[in-house]
């Protein structure tokens, strides 16, 4: 057996589960958001789905308020990797113990993250009453909204919380692969720290970081269970948007349903594009 | 031109059982360029990391014309450190990498331009400016390595180990850059090395360090021919030790009474020559007659295994001298008396 066709076959399974799954539903949701779906007996494609899309504008709010969410979430769980990860790779006594722990939530689902911020920072969880007790507030519903609330900071307190941890691991492993010698060099040829970071680390972790950011922007922007729990009722999050169509009574509402997720998959493109382009310029200069 | 003074300087890692540097003390003149020579795991690296500020020693001190540099942050000491694997940072071109240290000064960037031209003319590599450092070869890494140290014009320069990655073709050319360059702007430089050919051929002086602690500082002739002791000796490729007493000029030991060169040490101790100072063939003193144990062809060389009654003598000696040599054959020898040392 030529080594061409081992490779094609060893390569078969994986491929064919990526091609059905993604690029099957991707077909199907594309012709159904062309209004083109047998079943119910639309077998004229048209752009109605679409045109309804962007003749609403519940859909440039929500498109806002998707973006805040990913890129707010993103940055902030980047900044905070960073810097536990600058921290995690010193030696301390309890590193193992602190590891462990920072390591821990990767493994809890992000359901179990969102319940957590309800009890937590809801207007009627534990810390508003713990503010009313102790009289910082009057009563528990006078803390701020952190649920439910206009900016999101309730799901983006949910992505860090889950976030951190998962780019922090990247970074350190990619930070602990590098050693210290180049920061060395850096600081014997006269770079204070500051500059040591900006110029000589930063950089070389750089790659670590944007495939990362990548894989965390591009999942918040599309997530639907943490929005849909923690977030506002108007604007919602677009994936929450795409599926209040989708479970639309009428069956019409199916396509904009369709357009939205379609929508939704080229926006997170085109952004991680333009952001892998323009970020690595700027940090490697 | 910068005087440096080591005193006393000591490194305990936490948690170690015996120091890793033991009370090193050792001054070095200005312009000098001085190897810190020993086998892995002596303590040379950890002594370049002290001076150059990316270790906290456990006491001593290092001074830079007299003043105390400790206090000082690693980017205010006037010390660079070249790597052994040169550690260019990979994301920049050449170029940038060169000007690295002035770009951190901030020195404005057309300055920086022409300096890093003059730097990479310097170091013979003018027109690779542009290119990325995994475009260049070991050798050529190595200058660069060395023009981005050199352009922020260092009063102290540590190199670790800057030959050992070379191919032997390219030592010589490294050795005599590397010299010319320290000698024309009179950077006081320090380098380590495990290699005692890499200090022979590069220091003016090596201090060799053995388990923490220095044996001997020295030029580089005084290992070979006057050794402070056995293990020194052994470092340098010594093979010879043959117990006994010396007195009044005279050794008396295994090998007879042997006359010795002036200023040799007094009383019970070894007697120590080198391989190649063994002499086939009878000449003025200590001429002895020895039976060949083995000989074993090295192609510039003949190693010689004698013996001398019970006691075996290494000698390194040119073929030519002794073809026709066989095992179990009986030859006259002599041992120069002024290549004749004691070590107590």
């Amino acid at each position: 057996m030529s080594d061409r066709l081992k490779i094609i076959l060893l390569l078969l399974p994986a491929m064919s589960v990526i091609v059905l799954l993604f690029f099957g539903g991707l077909l199907i949701g594309l012709m159904r958001s062309f209004n083109y779906m047998p079943v119910i007996g639309l077998t004229e494609p048209n752009l109605q789905a679409y045109v309804n899309v962007f003749t609403n504008e519940e859909f440039y709010w929500s498109f806002l308020l998707s973006f805040h969410i990913s890129f707010t979430s993103t940055l902030i769980s980047c900044v905070l990797a960073v810097g536990a990860a600058l921290l995690l790779r010193r030696a301390f006594i309890g590193r193992a113990v602190i590891n462990f722990l920072f390591q821990l939530n990767l493994t809890v689902p992000h359901l179990v993250g969102a319940i957590g911020i309800l009890y937590l920072f809801s207007q009627s969880g534990v810390f508003a009453r713990l503010a009313a007790e102790v009289d910082l507030i009057q009563r528990p519903a006078d803390f701020p909204a952190m649920v439910f609330d206009p900016f999101a900071i309730g799901i983006i307190l949910q992505y860090v919380w889950k976030e951190v941890p998962f780019i922090g691991v990247i970074v350190l492993a990619n930070m602990q692969a590098l050693g210290e010698n180049y920061e060395s060099v850096a600081r014997s040829l006269g770079a204070s720290k500051w500059q040591t970071f900006r110029h000589v680390l930063l950089p070389l972790i750089f790659p670590g970081i944007l495939s990362a950011s990548v894989i965390v922007f591009a999942f918040t922007f599309g997530a639907y269970e943490i929005p849909a729990l923690l977030g506002a009722n108007y604007p919602a999050a677009l994936p929450v948007l795409a599926y209040r169509s989708y479970t639309d009574v009428d069956l019409a509402a199916r396509p904009e349903a369709m357009a939205l997720a379609i929508i939704i998959a080229i926006l997170s493109a085109v952004m991680i594009f333009i952001y892998i382009r323009y970020s690595r310029k700027r940090v490697r200069s | 031109m910068t005087h440096v003074s080591i005193q006393e300087l000591t490194k305990v890692y936490p948690g170690a059982d015996a120091p890793a540097l033991d009370r090193l003390s050792l001054e070095i003149a200005s312009g000098e360029l001085t190897a810190l020579l020993g086998p892995s795991g002596c303590g040379k690296t950890t002594t370049m990391k002290m001076i150059a500020g990316l270790l906290e020693p456990t006491s001593g001190d290092v001074r830079f014309d007299d003043r105390s540099i400790l206090r000082d942050k690693p980017e205010h000491r006037g010390v660079v450190m070249v790597f052994q694997n040169y550690l260019l940072f990979p994301y920049m071109s050449v170029a940038d990498n060169v000007g690295f240290g002035l770009k951190m000064r901030k020195t404005d960037s057309a300055e920086i331009k022409r300096r890093v031209g003059e730097m990479l003319d310097l170091v013979k590599l003018p027109d690779l400016g542009d290119r990325r450092p995994s475009a260049l070869s070991g050798g050529q890494q190595q200058r660069i390595a060395l023009a981005r140290a050199l352009i922020v014009q260092p009063e102290v320069l540590l190199l670790d180990e800057p030959l050992s990655n070379l191919d032997a073709h390219l030592r010589f050319e490294m050795r005599d850059l590397i010299r010319s360059l320290q000698q024309e702007m009179g950077i006081t430089t320090i380098f380590v090395t495990h290699d005692q050919e890499e200090a022979v051929v590069l220091a003016d002086r090596v201090a060799l360090i053995l388990d923490g602690q220095m044996k001997q500082y020295d030029r580089a002739d005084v290992f070979y021919k006057r050794p402070v002791d056995e293990a020194t000796a052994r470092f340098f490729g010594g093979h010879n030790f043959i117990p006994g007493k010396s007195a009044g000029g005279i050794f008396d030991g295994p090998l007879g009474r042997l006359s010795l060169a002036d200023g040799a040490v007094e009383g019970a101790g070894k007697l120590t020559f080198r391989p190649e100072n063994v002499r086939v063939g009878q000449g003025d003193g200590n001429n002895l007659s020895a039976k060949v144990a083995d000989v074993i062809y090295l192609g510039t060389q003949t190693r010689l295994k004698l013996r001398v009654g019970e006691t075996e003598i290494d000698a390194v000696v040119n073929p030519n001298e002794v073809e026709g040599f066989k095992p179990g054959d009986t030859v006259p020898i002599h041992l120069p008396p002024q290549t004749l040392w004691v070590i107590s």
